[in-house]
């Protein structure tokens, strides 16, 4: 496996950015480009960054020239992000992987893909399997538009891998991440003055530790498998529990009045929650893990608990930095 | 302390019953108008409070600091021990309970228990838990699947799985078993659920035999249960097709007391009980790959069934009248 070259779309997400910095200490990897719209905020020190936007094939073209062996598509958003419309990010996201998929098809060089999609597509039901094994991708209708995206995004990936059977082809499917040094749903969530709850409804929910992201995403490049892996952290933890955890009141809404009372939240500024996230919260999802640790062969190492737990702890040390600062000054003027 | 709500005061007091209740209540006014959060007041209130009483209400303040375990399929046990003295008082008083035969589940491993069903709210499952608990040398808390409607509830599908219950699906079922789980199935789903009152104790289709497929894949022993009395608690003399379709529901039953005393028809009626779990049928020496063996599969499925009937008639004549 040694002298790989890999290539990372959303090179300037932190994942990207994390990711990049991984394989550049990793000796078996000779080279690396990232592919972004904005350069990354952290230096790195040997990725070569390519402005492109991966809608425009006359800037993702440059990807058989790269003659990389791996690509890594990082660039998927889960929500649109500030300021952004959600035709946007649609267009980011389906248009941007066909666009990907059709430049990949002229690098002969390739290898292997490896796309951290979501498990969003298995949606949030009230009596769905407990724990999704990735053939249930088909289990119920799609109900929002980000899973129809994912849904069309695995259709192209599908059908690139039956046309290119020399392309080993990996779909991740992630759920959400949680995690410090990230912006994601989940953190928004849970950094609210008051947290709306579906009233009577307390949901199994399961996310991904930052570092299991990371670890799942590179063990994929490493070896990488044919079809869906389901990525997380081991484990579920209640929604009550998790609001509990974090000390935040919560707000418990009928589920008649709930989209209505989490759209007048976001008109008073709160963050607003996407229609995905708002099942989650009713329902939860959980993913089987199986695939993960015996086909791709990495363990997780966090459960869903300590990952929560673990944000929870850097958000409460990050608020007491922040309030020892601000009484410095004080103490400085007094007297 | 020129404080007028002087905890020490209150401690000093504390000779009546009444006197700790009234100085913890004091402090944890006290504790919250001064900010500090519900858990923490509730845990600097409690000084000065009886043991037994300081570590309930700990547990309690520990609960409201989400200091509790679920495991990953939300089974809670502590809420699931806190809530037992009601199931064991409905199992003692209201329905006399009498159990046979509990030692013919496995103490520890995987197993299937088949029982009969009736009604929407599973009482037979709880009255089964307990009877494990109670008389079983090595209990446990078994596993039932419960009709996906009630997943969709507020408060009904939180309540279930913290006790737990898990939504009926194959696949949850077999993750359990390969799990090593006890897990509790009724067969005759939501036919058994909406059998008449004239009907009652003669079981419906089992199915398709999809729980035999579950064992056979997974080699676990199959223990046939028979349970006496739950059919009687929910009298159905007529369905309300209409509300039915409004509210969901798989159907929407008409007995003597609901809808007519709204909630209070909810409770169910006192018969009396008998439950007998039966010899297990082991399933692991016949090859999971037998589960695809459509024969076999309807062949064991009908021979669970007709045990389950057999010990029905017996325990119905043994129990006698059904209410007194």
């Amino acid at each position: 496996m040694a002298g790989r070259r890999v290539l990372i779309t959303g090179i300037s997400t932190p994942l990207g950015t994390q990711l990049a910095r991984r394989l550049e200490a990793d000796p078996q990897v000779d080279y690396l480009a990232g592919v972004d719209t904005t350069p990354p905020r952290a230096t790195l020190a040997r990725t070569e960054f390519i402005e492109a936007d991966i809608r425009e094939p006359s800037q993702i073209g440059v990807i058989p020239r790269t003659r990389v062996d791996t690509v890594v598509h990082n660039n998927i958003l889960r929500r649109p992000r500030q300021g952004m419309s959600p035709q946007t990010a649609h267009d980011i996201n389906v248009i941007g992987t066909l666009q990907l998929l059709a430049a990949c098809e002229r690098a002969d060089t390739i290898r292997a893909i490896v796309v951290r999609g979501s498990a969003g597509i298995y949606g949030s039901e009230p009596a769905a399997p407990q724990f999704f094994t990735e053939e249930m991708s088909r289990l119920y209708p799609l109900r929002t538009r980000f899973q129809r995206d994912v849904s069309e995004i695995e259709n192209y990936f599908a059908g690139y891998a039956r046309r290119r059977p020399g392309v080993t082809c990996t779909m991740l499917r992630y759920q959400p991440a949680i995690g410090s040094s990230l912006d994601t749903q989940v953190t928004r969530y849970l950094a609210q003055p008051v947290v709306p709850t579906y009233l009577g409804f307390d949901p199994r929910l399961q996310f991904v530790h930052e570092e299991d992201g990371l670890g799942a995403l590179v063990a994929a490049i490493k070896q990488p498998v044919r079809g869906a892996v389901n990525v997380a952290s081991r484990g579920t933890i209640g929604l009550t529990r998790m609001v509990r955890m974090s000390g935040k009141p919560s707000l418990p809404l009928p589920s008649p009045l709930f989209g209505a009372g989490v759209a007048t939240m976001s008109r008073i500024g709160t963050p607003g929650l996407s229609p995905d996230f708002q099942r989650l919260l009713r329902y939860g999802r959980a993913v089987d893990l199986r695939r993960l640790v015996e086909d791709v062969g990495f363990h997780p190492r966090y459960t869903t608990v300590q990952a929560v737990e673990g944000y929870l702890a850097s958000r409460e040390d990050a608020a007491r930095a922040l309030t020892a600062d601000h009484r410095r000054p004080t103490t400085a003027t007094t007297p | 302390m020129s404080d007028p709500r002087d905890p020490a005061g209150d401690r000093r007091r504390g000779a009546s019953p009444i006197g700790p209740a009234i100085g913890f209540l004091r402090r944890l006014r006290t504790g919250l108008e001064a900010g500090t959060e519900m858990p923490v007041a509730l845990a600097g209130a409690m000084a000065g409070l009886p043991r037994e009483a300081r570590t309930v209400l700990g547990r309690a303040a520990g609960r409201l600091g989400g200091d509790y375990q679920e495991d990953e399929w939300g089974l809670d046990e502590e809420f699931a021990e806190a809530v037992f003295p009601l199931f064991e008082a409905m199992y003692d008083r209201w329905w006399r309970v009498e159990a046979t035969g509990v030692h013919h589940v496995p103490a520890h491993g995987r197993a299937l228990l088949v029982a009969n069903h009736a009604g929407i709210l599973p009482w037979d499952a709880t009255m089964m838990s307990v009877a494990l608990m109670r008389h079983h040398p090595l209990p446990r808390y078994p596993r039932f699947l419960v009709l996906n409607w009630a997943f969709e509830l507020p408060y009904v599908s939180v309540l279930m799985r913290k006790v737990g219950g898990v939504p009926a699906s194959p696949y949850n079922a077999q993750r359990l078993l390969e799990q090593d789980e006890l897990v509790a199935v009724f067969p005759e789903g939501v036919k058994g659920a909406g059998k008449d009152w004239t009907e009652r104790y003669r079981l419906r289709r089992f199915g398709r035999g999809g729980f035999i497929e579950l064992a056979l894949r997974t080699g676990a022993p199959i223990v046939p249960v028979a349970v006496v009395g739950s059919e009687e608690i929910y009298p159905k003399i007529g369905e309300a097709k209409m509300l039915a379709r409004l509210t969901g529901a798989p159907y929407f039953p008409l007995t003597p007391t609901f809808p007519l005393l709204g909630p209070l028809g909810a409770v169910p009626l006192p018969s009396r009980w008998r439950i007998e779990f039966c010899e297990p049928i082991e399933t692991a020496q016949l090859g999971a790959e037998r589960a695809g063996d459509r024969r076999l599969v309807l062949e064991l499925s009908e021979s669970v069934r007709d045990t389950i009937q057999r010990k029905l008639y017996e325990n119905l004549v043994k129990r006698g009248s059904a209410f007194v």
